[in-house]
C-alpha cells in the first residue's frame, strides 16, 4: 500500500531520491481505524458472573442494552463485577444512566434464580427506564 | 536511530512523523483491545406502572400465572409448559388485539418464566407485561 502511495503521490516523487517511503496513506488508514474504534467502543460494565441463562427461540438483540445487572442462581445481584445489595441498585443504575442516557437496561438471570429477585430488581430500576427491559436469554441451538 | 539519520541529512524542512505514529499506534491498539462488541440478546418485557393496577378481571387480556412451584396456570387450569403456545395462539385467534401478561409468584424460577415469555412471543404476542410480584 505504501509503495503504491509512493508512486501515486507527487510529493514523494519530488523528494524521493533518498529511498524514503511515504507514510501518509498508511497514516490515513491508521487514523480512520483509530476513529472507528474510538466511536465503536462502548464502555460496558460487565457483571462478571458466570450464568446459565435460559434459552429462548424468540431471542432478539437488545439494542443499546449496556447497563447490565445479573442475578445468579443464589439470587445475588451482580453489577460491575461486584455483588451488590438491592438497595444500591437504584443508585448504581442512576449513575450509569446519567453517564449514557441512551442506554437501556439488561437483566441477566440464571435459570435457577428466583423470579422474585429479578422482579424486585426490575421494580427498583423501573423509574429510570423509558422503554422495555431486556431480559437476557440465549439463542436456542 | 531514524531520528539521528534524519538529523544528519536534515536540511530539508520535513517533520519527523515517527513519534506521532507511535502514539497513534498505541492508541489504536488500546481501543482495539478495549472495544467490546457487546451483543446482548434477550426478550423484551414490560411492566405496568405500579400506581395503576392492572384490572384483575380484564376479559381482553391473556394472563398466565406461574406459581411458586413452577406450575403454569391459565384460565383456571394447570397447563403443561409445551401447551402454553397453543393456548395463547388459540386465545389470540379470537381477539388479536389482546394484551398479555405473565404473573409470577414467589418461588417461581426464571427458567419457567423465560419459557412462557418465549412461547408467548412465538404465538405472536408483541408486548409482554410482567407485573410486580405481590408481597405476601
Amino acid at each position: 500500500m505504501s509503495r503504491r502511495g509512493l508512486s501515486a503521490s507527487g510529493r514523494a516523487q519530488e523528494g524521493g531520491d533518498q529511498g524514503d517511503i511515504d507514510l501518509t496513506p498508511m497514516l490515513d488508514v491508521v487514523f480512520i481505524m483509530l476513529i472507528f474504534f474510538i466511536v465503536a467502543s462502548t464502555f460496558v460494565k460487565e457483571p462478571g458472573v458466570d450464568l446459565t441463562k435460559s434459552a429462548a427461540d424468540t431471542t432478539a438483540p437488545c439494542l443499546q442494552g449496556t447497563i447490565i445487572f445479573a442475578v445468579d442462581s443464589m439470587g445475588k445481584i451482580h453489577y460491575n463485577k461486584e455483588k451488590i445489595p438491592l438497595d444500591h441498585a437504584y443508585r448504581l443504575a442512576e449513575a450509569a444512566k446519567s453517564e449514557t442516557p441512551k442506554a437501556r437496561f439488561v437483566i441477566q438471570a440464571d435459570q435457577e434464580a428466583p423470579t422474585l429477585v429479578v422482579s424486585e430488581l426490575y421494580d427498583v430500576v423501573k423509574p429510570l427506564m423509558e422503554g422495555t427491559l431486556c431480559y437476557s436469554t440465549d439463542f436456542r441451538e | 536511530m531514524r531520528k539521528r539519520n534524519r538529523q544528519a541529512e536534515a536540511d530539508e524542512a520535513q517533520i519527523d512523523l515517527t513519534p506521532m505514529l507511535d502514539v497513534v499506534f498505541i492508541m489504536l491498539i488500546f481501543f482495539i483491545v478495549v472495544a467490546t462488541f457487546l451483543k446482548e440478546a434477550g426478550l423484551d418485557t414490560n411492566r405496568p406502572d405500579s400506581n395503576q393496577n392492572p384490572p384483575e378481571t380484564d376479559a381482553t387480556s391473556i394472563v398466565v400465572t406461574i406459581t411458586g412451584d413452577d406450575q403454569i396456570w391459565m384460565e383456571n387450569r394447570r397447563i403443561d409448559i409445551r401447551a402454553v403456545r397453543a393456548n395463547i395462539a388459540r386465545l389470540l385467534a379470537s381477539d388479536p388485539e389482546q394484551g398479555f401478561s405473565v404473573k409470577t409468584e414467589a418461588g417461581a424460577s426464571n427458567k419457567t418464566l423465560a419459557a412462557v415469555v418465549d412461547q408467548a412471543r412465538e404465538a405472536g404476542i408483541n408486548q409482554v407485561l410482567w407485573p410486580s410480584e405481590k408481597k405476601q
